[in-house]
């Protein structure tokens, strides 16, 4: 019960007037961040971080108003796959199937409108999810000595391509060039490593700019190449007309559709995409022949909904409790953390019980404001979405680059930003996935420093890294989480893409 | 298109073998003798990295198409306005340099030309007076700042 006695308290941030107006902040500019094109949720949550530093905001509400973000960018990321048949991201593309043929049939405001509440149900469920698992992950964690913790770290990044990742050796070259990028700058024996000399590389490289950089910047260079610059016509959207019985038939499918969205989520390498698509394909097997799934059943909308929103939740408890991250937006929250001078992981439950709990009711509020914010403001979306590319995108880069130059007011950074987008649109074209390097950038340090500890206790035996029950398992399931995607992600690819197709 | 695989594996290999030389050199710190030094981590990342570039090179993925010239110069013209904005931001100031920046790339994305600065000049002004009133952050004015004396 001593949850409850904290959630309490946690509440008690989350509601407190000022963190209250930068979640709502937060959740506003997060959906718009979701629905505008070109425009990930780790790219927003990272475009936004330098802000909430210039803004010199204290670490409880910076957080508040980037998982709000968080929160609100799944929420935003339907828009333009009901309305346009275009997912923002990948887990948005199960929404399509029936969003779609929802919005040909006129019911665009009805899909968005159900997409809402089952976003908010599947969020609601795996918050809770969250409150009651993060605890005790969190205490068991403490059991972990270091040499488990490098291989949960090795685990994380072994798992981090995904189930539906493709090759797992561009995986381990990303991050293996992350992790380099890391050790770059002077190491905690003093020892300068890889600064030739070059006084602003001797406190190693930040990696919000890296991040700023190879997100941001990459993809505005991926438009240009695209000439995908021109957007689309204006949308209309009927004017909302949903009972309650309505409602009321979805309610079960969500139910389904948080759950197994939140075991997706806090499982490694599963992810939000997996989470919408077991819900969507869960759900059509139920409902079997009753429902008209792929051409515009209320319930293919609101199943992957549920899944995807609940596995963004889901994804935050081994964020929060093992200080590792599961997804790209994790990952770019983690960074806010660590600059933030906050240690993730289990002793975070302790030491920083204030922030967890506050960022957790916020959650939970954010929820809430997201529901009351998308049903009636949806229209003021739609019309943003209109906005082409071609002038939204040159803007938010410039945005991108004045917060970096308002922390630091250095043009070195500013060029190194540069230097990463390049890198981040070459990596890209080479298929070269960009996430796992920010992790690596972000774990290096601790992965080094438990790495040390490790080989320091066992007086430099390396066996020691595999030696206890637990750490065999996690390096066990590093390897399984490797070689699966190899034999199953090419099916459930191919799965995916029949599916689309059968309705397209 | 076998190629961009293969030859990404090799800079990388190389990049490999220049960092776990790199490693070597690191003077052994004072009073060393602990279970891992500076060069043990970096060891083993050199490692990991030679392996799977080495992988890629012997087993290289179908790489996607390079855009043609045209778009490459697209592409360059704009890693050159980025640059250029960092280079004039201080001396021009932030407005001016942000109507160029943005104004050329909107430009070069398809809008109209002036159109394009338009936009580029309103979105520098709003930018400006948001950082410098609302969020109490310092932009450079630049040439600018003769106007603030009047």
């Amino acid at each position: 019960m001593e949850t409850l006695g904290y959630l309490i308290d946690g509440f008690g941030v989350a509601l407190a007037p000022h963190n209250l107006m930068f979640a709502l902040i937060g959740a506003f500019l997060g959906t718009l961040i979701g629905a505008l094109p070109g425009l990930g949720p780790a790219n927003g949550v990272a475009i936004l971080i330098p802000l909430a530093f210039t803004l010199g905001l204290p670490p409880e509400t910076a957080l508040i108003m980037l998982t709000s973000v968080y929160a609100g960018a799944m929420y935003g990321g339907r828009i333009s796959s009901i309305l346009l048949n275009i997912p923002g991201d990948e887990p948005a593309m199960m929404t399509c199937l029936d969003g779609y043929p929802m919005a040909q049939k006129g019911k665009a405001a009805e899909a968005l409108a159900i997409s809402a509440i089952a976003s908010f149900m599947g969020s609601l469920i795996a918050t809770i999810g969250l409150i009651l698992l993060a605890p005790l992950l969190a205490k068991f964690a403490l059991t972990f000595g270091p040499a488990e913790y490098f291989a949960l770290f090795v685990l994380a990044f072994a798992t981090l391509g995904g189930i539906t990742g493709k090759n797992p050796v561009k995986t381990i070259l990303a991050a293996a060039i992350g992790l380099m990028i890391a050790t770059v700058g002077i190491d905690n024996t003093g020892t300068q490593r890889y600064t030739f000399g070059v006084l602003e590389l001797y406190e190693g490289v930040d990696f919000i700019i890296a991040i700023v950089g190879l997100f941001a910047i990459s993809e505005l260079m991926f438009f240009i190449e695209d000439r995908a610059g021109g957007g689309k016509g204006p949308m209309k959207v009927n004017k909302l007309t949903l009972s309650w019985k309505e409602i009321g038939s979805i309610f079960p499918t969500t139910l389904r559709g948080g759950v197994l969205g939140f075991i997706s989520g806090v499982l490694p390498g599963a992810g939000a995409s997996l989470g919408s698509f077991i819900s969507y394909t869960l759900e059509k097997k139920i409902l079997g022949s009753k429902g008209h799934f792929g051409e515009g059943d209320p319930r293919g909308v609101a199943a992957p909904e549920a899944g995807n929103n609940g596995a963004s939740s889901g994804a935050l408890v081994p964020m929060l409790t093992l200080g590792v991250p599961g997804s790209g937006t994790t990952a770019v929250l983690l960074a806010l953390l660590i600059s933030m001078n906050i240690t993730p992981g289990p002793m975070m439950f302790t030491q920083n019980a204030d922030i967890v709990w506050g960022v957790i009711a916020a959650l939970l509020v954010g929820n809430f404001l997201l529901l009351l914010l998308n049903i009636p403001l949806v229209g003021i979306f739609v019309k943003l979405l209109s906005v082409p590319p071609k002038y939204l995108l040159p803007i938010v880069t410039m945005v991108a680059f004045v917060g970096i130059y308002s922390i630091s007011n250095s043009a070195f950074d500013l060029y190194f930003m540069v230097a990463f987008g390049v890198a981040g649109y070459i990596l890209r074209k080479l298929e070269i996935p960009l996430v796992p390097i920010i992790l690596g950038l972000l774990l290096g340090p601790e992965m080094e420093k438990n790495l040390g500890h490790a080989l320091t206790i066992s007086d430099g035996d390396w066996s020691v890294l595999w030696s206890s029950g637990l750490s065999i398992t996690l390096w066990a399931l590093a390897i399984i989480g490797l070689v699966l995607p190899v034999v199953v992600g090419p099916i459930l690819r191919r799965r995916m893409k029949a599916a689309q197709e059968n309705v397209g | 298109m076998k190629c961009n695989d293969r030859i990404f594996g090799l800079l990388m290999l190389v990049l490999a073998v220049a960092y776990g030389w790199g490693a070597t050199q690191f003077p052994v710190p004072f009073g060393g003798g602990e279970g891992i030094g500076p060069e043990t981590f970096p060891t083993l990342l050199a490692v990991v990295l030679a392996l799977s570039s080495l992988y890629l090179i012997v087993k290289p993925d179908p790489g996607s198409k390079w855009p043609p010239m045209r778009t490459g110069l697209e592409l360059l013209i704009a890693v050159v306005v980025l640059i250029a904005y960092v280079l004039l931001l201080q001396p021009l100031g932030f407005i001016i340099t942000t109507t160029l920046a943005v104004g050329t790339l909107c430009w070069r994305m398809g809008a109209a030309p002036i159109r394009a600065y338009v936009t580029g000049l309103i979105a520098g002004i709003v930018v400006y007076f948001l950082f410098t009133i609302g969020l109490d952050l310092s932009l450079p004015l630049g040439v600018l700042s003769v106007l603030e004396g009047s």
